[in-house]
């Protein structure tokens, strides 16, 4: 009896160690870029408005820049927001899953490591959604889609310039600023 | 009571805001001009005072004349410096190198471009090969020393300031005004980061685009790009470190200290290398609990670990220049020029496709200082990528160090037969001009005349490679390299060869001896322990 | 049989034996991160805690040498022919057969002939080999100072260096075994750690 339940344990521990020492994997992804960070950060932009489904640029942040104000080096990181309402709306209408407004608007990360190539770091939607009932899990599952068409570059195509700043952000009082996109 | 007590609060609160605005908008005039007046105050002289300067100069070599009504020796200094010869001559292998010798990776050489390159020579004037090294007043006192910031040098000109309204470049709609020569020549000054910018920010025809390690960000730079240079902080401007005797400015490229020694260098006593690093810190510059780190200035220069990465801005720098796509028109047959994400030049139908890139990750070599360059008239061998400049040394030279550097890589064009790269007329509105005409036949034969070489006229395109050593935008001290940036299997230094860098290096066979040991010693004592078991159980 | 207690390890030397485990078993971990086997503080810290025991040990090693000389101890690592096939044959036959152990240590003679060989080689090739090559790789600046730089390379430093360390992680792993082998399997770990050791 002793080893039956020694045994469940120590499964119990295993997958435990398992899931702990995957989860960062399988909650994000990061994947090479072939371009610098400047192109793929248009290139991205460039999909997001191309992609239809209600998605719209919503900003793009340099959390590198406040690292540089402050007297700091780091690579560049650069953060594309993009926003659907197509996909928002029904989560933000919802009270039980209005908290999942913390996850808006999508982001994925564009940055440079010190191998000096570029990699692009996204969030596993699909994955993630899933946590959250059959719902959310539903619309997630589209968000991962339009994510994947998000990062499929044709280089072929001539570089597109980078749209900086946020669209539609005036700046003022707390909600005026957060026009842009959702 | 209660409704008397609230309006005389409210009258209070307001004549507290009105008073407190009143100040400070008083308090705002009186603060701003303090600063340039403080700096003007430390020279013994103002220059508006001096009546060879209250006349309305109408050209640069006017100006210089009245210069030199005082400043007697001046020019002739000049005229021993690179600045104005635009050449110099290596001590130990004779070779003439300088802009007017070499050719470089970005606008190749200056010969029958004269008119547009000398907007940033010093002095007036030099449009071919008959330019007269011995006028004094073509010497132009005014582009280094001006403080108004107004002084402009533009292409076409050979070296000549704005003297008419002119729109620049043609076509664009952009006026820039004629240069105010008499208030200039009476604001001169010791030259700023201005006035060294002007050209150095600028070199290969755009913003950062040469060194990587200048730009127009160096300007008002904040403490994580340039801890010296900070705006906020210690402020140095280029002259700080680039210290200068009789107009001779230190710290040439050319022949560089890789490798200076001993303690910190007393300032006025003779010195062979006041810019360098070491000039203010010495050779064992890390406090004594990271003694270590000292362990490392006979192999590693300081730039290697604080500077991190040069380029660091949204500028960049240029990272390869392609002169074979030149010529090739757009869709429309015209001439077309396209920018890249981050709105850099990537494609101009004169000058070839560019490749840029912001917070570059250095390229590090051995170097002793000593560079071999590529100069005019030089064989090449086209099956081989062309060195256009080696960085001298190894690690067994005691007088090398590893230094990081910026590799700019590109093709040019070269005589097939004669084996030399060629010298092209590119800049002018006449009918050999690369820029005019979109001929490189007629480009490269005017370029050739004009540098007395000959040309068989077979052209091709060949790769290039230029290295130079990064020097500038030193970051703060926390930001320097981590010991595990290079110490590992894939850091920094993984191609640098001849020494051995623990973490990195190990002898394999070594390695698997070791462990095949270890391995086997382990399996023993387990099969040893499993027998002693399971003969202590039958037993039992 | 009845079990019989005598002491055979004083309160210094089982002082002594303790810290110099501790410390070696941390210098193999940073010892071998900084060799690049694997990361673990990171190697600038691996450095710092690997220079750190170091000293630690070489001080721990001159209050020990000094006890051996002064208490006589040193002469129970002189080795001795007499009973090494014994031992050899236990550990390899005898041990599987419950046969009695052919040792019985002794406060005079505390360690049987395999371990005073062994321990011999530890102390005279294995240790010198690591301090000679460690104290180079540790002063790897001073070379030039010393001039030395010409006859010694860092790479062949380190290479013995590993060497020697590879050695001791092997004996690390028979020893801590070899401590089973007592009387009862636990019975040579108590020893170190009270001083009293049971014997048949």
């Amino acid at each position: 009896m002793l080893k039956v339940i020694g045994g469940f344990v120590a499964g119990v521990v295993v997958v435990g160690v398992l899931a702990y020492s995957l989860m960062s994997s399988l909650m994000f992804r990061e994947v090479p870029s072939p371009f610098g960070v400047e192109e793929t950060v248009a290139r991205i932009q460039q999909n997001i408005q191309n992609v239809g489904n209600g998605w719209a640029l919503s900003g793009l942040r340099n959390p590198g820049k406040a690292v540089e104000a402050a007297g700091g080096n780091t690579l560049p990181v650069m953060m594309i927001e993009a926003c659907s309402t197509k996909y928002s709306a029904p989560i933000l209408q919802d009270d039980d899953v209005r908290f999942l407004s913390i996850l808006m608007p999508c982001k994925v990360s564009v940055y440079k490591k010190n191998d000096g190539k570029t990699y692009i770091g996204l969030m596993n939607a699909g994955l993630m959604g899933k946590m959250f009932g059959p719902k959310v899990g539903e619309i997630m599952g589209h968000v991962a889609e339009d994510q994947a068409k998000f990062i499929q570059f044709d280089a072929s195509k001539p570089a597109p310039e980078m749209i900086k700043g946020t669209p539609g952000a005036t700046g003022g009082g707390s909600g005026a600023s957060a026009a842009g996109g959702c | 009571m209660l409704p008397i007590y609230r309006t005389v609060l409210s009258a209070l609160a307001v004549f507290a805001m009105l008073t407190a605005s009143a100040f400070a908008a008083q308090a705002k005039p009186e603060a701003a001009p303090a600063a340039p007046s403080a700096s003007k105050k430390v020279s013994t002289a103002d220059h508006h005072k001096f009546k060879e300067l209250q006349k309305n100069f109408r050209t640069g070599p006017e100006v210089t004349a009245a210069c030199l009504i005082c400043h007697t020796e001046a020019a002739k200094q000049v005229q021993h410096t690179k600045h104005w010869t635009w050449e110099s001559t290596d001590p130990k292998t004779g070779q003439k190198r300088g802009k007017k010798n070499i050719i470089n990776n970005y606008c190749t050489n200056p010969t029958s471009n004269e008119k547009d390159c000398m907007a940033c020579h010093a002095g007036y004037g030099w449009k071919d090969s008959s330019f007269d090294f011995k006028v004094e007043k073509n010497v132009d006192c005014l582009v280094c020393h001006d403080t108004t910031g107004t002084y402009r040098k533009l292409p076409g000109d050979a070296g000549h300031p704005v003297y008419k309204r002119t729109e620049f470049p043609k076509g664009s709609g952009k006026i820039v005004e004629a240069v105010d020569l008499r208030k200039v020549a009476q604001s001169i000054g010791k030259p700023g980061r201005t006035n060294c910018g002007a050209c150095h920010f600028f070199g290969g025809g755009a913003n950062g685009a040469k060194h990587g390690d200048l730009s127009s960000s160096l300007q008002h730079p904040s403490r994580y790009l340039d801890v010296h240079m900070d705006e906020k902080g210690l402020n140095f401007s280029c002259a700080t470190c680039h210290s200068t005797s009789s107009h001779q400015v230190s710290g040439s490229r050319y022949n560089i200290s890789a490798a200076v020694k001993g303690a910190p260098h007393i300032r006025g006593k003779a010195d062979d290398s006041p810019a360098a690093c070491q000039s203010c810190h010495g050779n064992k510059p890390h406090p004594q609990r990271m003694a270590r780190l000292n362990q490392h200035t006979d192999k590693i220069a300081c730039q290697t670990c604080h500077i991190p990465e040069f380029a660091r801005d949204d500028i960049g720098t240029e990272r390869s220049w392609d002169w074979s796509t030149a010529t090739t028109m757009g869709p429309d047959g015209k001439p077309m020029v396209r920018k890249d994400s981050a709105g850099r030049r990537a494609f101009d139908s004169k000058k070839g496709t560019w490749v840029w890139e912001s917070y570059v990750i250095p390229e590090y070599r051995w170097f002793n200082g000593q560079s071999r360059f590529q100069v005019i008239g030089d064989k090449i061998d086209p099956t081989k990528v062309v060195k256009i400049n080696e960085v001298g040394g190894g690690p067994n030279d005691p007088e090398s160090r590893i230094w990081p550097t910026n590799v700019h890589r590109g093709k040019q064009p070269y005589d097939k037969v004669n084996l030399t790269l060629t010298l092209q007329h590119t800049g002018g509105e006449d009918d050999t001009a690369l820029w005019h005409n979109y001929d490189w036949q007629k480009a490269i034969k005017a370029g050739m005349k004009a540098g007395g070489l000959p040309y068989s006229g077979e052209y091709g395109f060949v790769e290039t490679e230029q290295t130079w050593p990064i020097t500038h935008m030193v970051a703060p001290k926390d930001d320097a390299l981590r010991c595990e940036q290079c110490h590992s299997k894939n850091g920094r230094l993984k191609d640098i060869q001849g020494v051995y860098l623990p973490s990195r290096d190990g002898n394999k066979v070594l390695d698997t001896l070791g462990w095949t040991l270890a391995l086997l010693t382990l399996i023993g004592v387990l099969v040893h322990g499993g027998i002693r078991i399971l003969t202590a159980k039958k037993e039992g | 049989m009845t079990v019989e207690k005598i002491y055979v390890f004083k309160r210094f030397e089982r002082f002594w034996h303790w810290s110099q485990a501790l410390l070696i078993i941390f210098m193999m971990i940073t010892g071998f991160e900084v060799h690049g086997s694997y990361e673990l503080f990171g190697f600038g810290k691996a450095v710092s805690l690997h220079t750190v025991a170091a000293w630690s040990l070489i001080s721990l090693w001159v209050f020990a040498i000094f006890w051996h000389f002064t208490t006589g101890e040193w002469k129970q690592y002189i080795p001795t022919r007499e009973k090494v096939f014994a031992m050899i044959g236990f550990y390899s036959v005898g041990i599987f057969r419950g046969a009695p152990h052919p040792f019985r240590p002794t406060t005079l003679k505390k360690h049987n002939p395999l371990q005073r060989l062994a321990y011999l080689g530890v102390l005279l090739f294995i240790g010198p080999l690591l301090w000679f090559t460690g104290w180079f790789y540790l002063f790897f600046g001073d070379w030039k100072a010393w001039g030395v730089d010409s006859y010694l390379s860092l790479e062949w430093v380190a290479f013995f260096h590993t060497a020697g360390a590879f050695m001791m992680l092997a004996f690390f792993i028979a020893h801590v075994y070899l401590t089973t082998t007592g009387h009862t399997p636990t019975s040579h770990i108590k020893a170190m750690i009270t001083g009293w050791e049971e014997v048949d």
